[in-house]
């Protein structure tokens, strides 16, 4: 394979501290590298915003819960229908499109890592047979424990060292990435029509609390040195008043590893809500902010979208209190010792304040956090809205003007109920790139596997935008900045172009990148008389049929570390 | 303008073609049109005979004549905003669909999905229709919107499903299910129906004829003299389905 070599390119990369600079970046078996080697193909980038692929740190784009959503929304998969294209498969779907098509719409907008925000262990194989019908991007899997029977009991007798031989024979097992906490404790207590309303309330019984889980799971994830923090959707989501209990589990966090944060807080959002009711919700954007601002804390905005879309997650009694708002189909789901799920479709309204206030919400939180790395950009696709409307909001972040002519069209009391029409900050393009490439790889902690940077030695993973920030005024430009990053020039993924003015011109090979911690024999799981015994009680699968086999990965990466135990 | 399409014979008779290019506005800017027999993409002129008498300026002066074998030709009036169409023979499903204006006029029968989320004009039908008429498509909240469907004959089951506004009466009998998940309109049914109006939350259904398994659902307020189709009629009135917590309203000939 020849190499290649992009020229004059407008380049930012914040991990390497390049803020707009012109240059040539050499490309040859996948990487970057020093000299492309005789007779490159040359890629003619001037005038062009050249930035490292871009990374999804929280969206729900394969698994089991993704594909509910498809088969209760035929209204859906309507919604949005591409035809057979050249190398491109016939697509459908508008909130959450086939796999194809969810590959083929982040590839236009230069993407070209996806973390899927919560796969259930015991649902894991679906979910990476999902992974390998999305091409065009390397995949990792959240893999989630907020209800796993033998953790909760493993806090409950304060045996942190079994808590994290439970996670990582688990992660071995089903190939997952990283720990993800949704509703911690909540979605088991669902399974007897209750949820926990703190993080101090007790699980029925387990005899633990949310906050027991959560601080157990940050120690055991260091402990496991794994490459990620523990990746948390706190309890109460979308409930107003809920601030409290997310300022009460920011309390919690120490300060573990000096490479990165010791917790990532997703969809911050929906979690940063004052008042008691609806009809009194306010934004506590600015409290949350301050909370993290200097914290060993990372969240993502969980930015809201106007217009229709489908909410999922594993966050079962919340996804019911959402039906009781909306009477609309909906789903509910309970994955056997482990966690559950619930999906509904939603349309989020200018004309309802409270959806105003969420929009608000999310914008305000990427532009009080002081420092990018701690705000990523992300609308927890496609719960907030589907990731396409992500050239929209970067041109928000972008443009005070273009925030203000939004509020026209908004519920007037909007400015009431939140800051968002008095922040004056106007994101400038290297923070942008911190919050959609950079800062996503430095929390999950893959820069070293060559990802959310340029440099020698890196993934030639490049995302090549027909934007010339030299050229462009995005404080009034806005148009030109969504048209820009909705489709690149040029999408590189791994060292071959993989796409072109929006269109993907070859067939895709990605690859799934999973964790794996090495225990000391007496911390192995799979030998554990207790654990092995609960398989053979409770679970409908026996515990030799429950991992996932390396053929479901026919490209997996593994980061393999030697566990503190 | 009057555009008349005969249809040719075809080598596959039972393929469906996709018609969504047959309406009046279209013919204004000629016949240069294309539709598809299966998955192959077809010139309006390979699959019909096309004639076409008289000027037009707007859509509301054309008339569209379909001819011959026509009962496999889906989509024909889809999105039209004004005009005419008529259809001598049988037209294939979706006919009129989301149609916000005009009339489409049919002779004989009409397969299933007749005016599906219709939002205006009218349709009529001198045979009988297939399921779903008036009725939202798969996972749709809402069906017909507005405007008017007679139907001479009867209908298949899910007749104005999801109604939302707007008229449908049917002459005939129904099948099962008529008027379920109502949210608005007006469903008139000449003859027989069986468990009518399952999950209504209003709008209200006539039934001049009689029901089959009433549903348990529905809470009977007394009888009304009603005058339906200048008859007056005692009529028992229903409300429901309380199962949903529905306030529409189901009217059924008293004795039927
Ligand atoms: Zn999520």
């Amino acid at each position: 394979m020849s190499g290649i070599l992009v020229r004059n390119a407008f380049v930012i990369d914040p991990i390497k501290r390049i803020s707009g600079e012109v240059m040539d970046i050499a490309i040859r078996d996948g990487w970057v590298v020093e000299d492309a080697g005789p007779d490159p193909v040359v890629i003619d980038a001037s005038g062009c915003l050249t930035l490292p692929g871009g990374i999804d740190s929280h969206t729900h784009v394969c698994g089991t819960k993704v594909n509910f959503g498809r088969y209760m929304s035929p209204e859906d998969m309507r919604a949005g229908r591409t035809a057979r294209r050249g190398v491109m498969h016939v697509t459908s779907g508008y909130s959450v499109p086939t796999t194809f098509g969810n590959s083929y719409r982040y590839s236009a907008m230069g993407y070209t890592t996806l973390l899927e925000g919560a796969m259930a262990p015991l649902e894991a194989r679906h979910t990476h047979e999902e992974f390998t019908a999305t091409p065009h991007q390397d995949m990792l899997a959240n893999t989630l424990f907020d209800g796993n029977w033998s953790v909760m009991e493993a806090v409950r007798d304060r045996d942190i060292k079994r808590v994290a031989a439970i996670v990582a024979w688990t992660l071995s097992a089903v190939k997952g990435f990283a720990i993800k906490l949704t509703n911690p404790g909540g979605t088991e207590a669902w399974g007897w029509g209750q949820d926990v309303r703190g993080i101090h309330d007790q699980v029925p019984h387990f005899g633990v609390t949310p906050a027991e889980i959560i601080s157990a799971m940050i120690e055991a994830n260091e402990i496991l040195r794994l490459p990620h923090s523990v990746h948390l959707h706190c309890n109460n989501l979308g409930v107003p008043g809920n601030y409290r209990t997310t300022l009460a589990t920011i309390d919690l966090v120490p300060d573990l590893n000096p490479l990165r944060q010791s917790l990532y807080l997703t969809h911050a959002q929906f979690h940063a809500y004052g008042g008691s009711t609806w009809r009194d919700i306010d934004s506590r954007a600015e409290a949350i902010c301050q909370a993290v601002n200097g914290k060993p804390i990372v969240m993502d905005m969980g930015q809201v979208m106007f217009g229709r879309t489908t909410t999922m997650t594993a966050d079962g009694p919340m996804e019911w209190k959402l039906y009781m708002l909306h009477h609309n189909k909906w789903s509910n789901h309970d994955v056997e010792l482990e966690t559950g799920s619930g999906i509904i479709p939603v349309y989020y309204s200018r004309k309802s304040l409270v959806n105003c206030v969420m929009w608000a919400i999310g914008l305000e939180l990427a532009l009080l956090t002081n420092d990018p790395w701690q705000c990523l950009l992300s609308t927890d696709n496609p719960n907030g809205a589907p990731f396409v409307k992500y050239p929209e909001i970067i041109a928000l972040l972008m443009s005070r003007r273009y925030r203000e002519q939004e509020g026209t069209l908004l519920d007037p009391r909007t400015s009431h109920r939140t800051a968002i029409f008095s922040i004056d900050r106007e994101l400038s393009w290297e923070e942008i790139a911190v919050m959609t490439r950079a800062g996503q790889a430095k929390a999950l902690g893959i820069t070293g596997l060559g990802k959310g940077h340029l440099g020698v030695g890196a993934a030639a993973d490049l995302a090549i935008y027909p934007l010339d920030p030299d050229g462009i005024d995005p404080a009034v430009q806005v148009q030109e900045v969504i048209a820009g990053f909705s489709r690149t020039k040029y999408t590189i993924k791994r060292g071959r172009v993989v796409a072109r003015d929006g269109e993907v011109i070859v067939e895709g090979a990605n690859a799934t990148i999973w964790s794996r911690s090495d225990v000391p024999s007496q911390y192995d799981m799979g030998q554990d008389p207790a654990f092995t015994e609960k398989f053979s009680q409770y679970y409908t699968v026996r515990m030799k049929n429950y991992p996932v086999q390396e053929a479901y990965l026919p490209r997996g990466v593994c980061i393999r570390t030697e566990a503190a135990l | 303008m009057r555009v008349t399409l005969v249809a040719r014979p075809r080598a596959k008779p039972s393929l469906p073609v996709e018609a969504e290019s047959i309406i009046p506005q279209n013919f204004l800017r000629g016949t240069d049109l294309t539709v598809y027999e299966g998955n192959k993409e077809r010139r309006l002129e390979e699959l019909f005979f096309i004639t076409v008498e008289g000027p037009a300026v707007s859509p509301d002066q054309v008339e569209v004549v379909l001819m011959g074998a026509t009962g496999r030709v889906k989509r024909v009036g889809e999105y039209m905003n004004a005009g005419r169409i008529v259809i001598e023979g049988d037209i294939g499903m979706h006919c009129g669909n989301f149609m916000s204006g005009g009339e489409i006029v049919i002779k004989s029968n009409a397969d299933a999905w007749l005016g599906r989320e219709m939002r205006g004009g009218r349709i009529t039908c001198m045979g009988s229709t297939s399921h779903n008429c008036g009725a939202g498509y798969r996972g749709e909240k809402r069906g017909m919107r507005g405007g008017t469907i007679e139907i001479f004959g009867g209908a298949g089951d899910f007749a104005g499903e999801y109604l939302a506004g707007g008229e449908v009466r049917i002459h005939g009998s129904c099948g099962d299910m008529a008027g379920i998940e109502m949210r608005g309109g007006l469903l008139v049914i000449g003859g027989t129906v069986t468990r009518p109006c399952g999950n209504m939350t209003a709008g209200t259904a006539v039934v001049l004829g009689h029901v089959n398994r009433m549903l348990p659902t529905f809470q009977y307020q007394g009888v009304n003299d009603e005058v339906w189709d200048g008859k007056r009629l005692k009529m028992d009135v229903w409300e429901g389905d309380v199962a949903n917590r529905g306030k529409g309203r189901l009217l059924v000939a008293v004795g039927k």
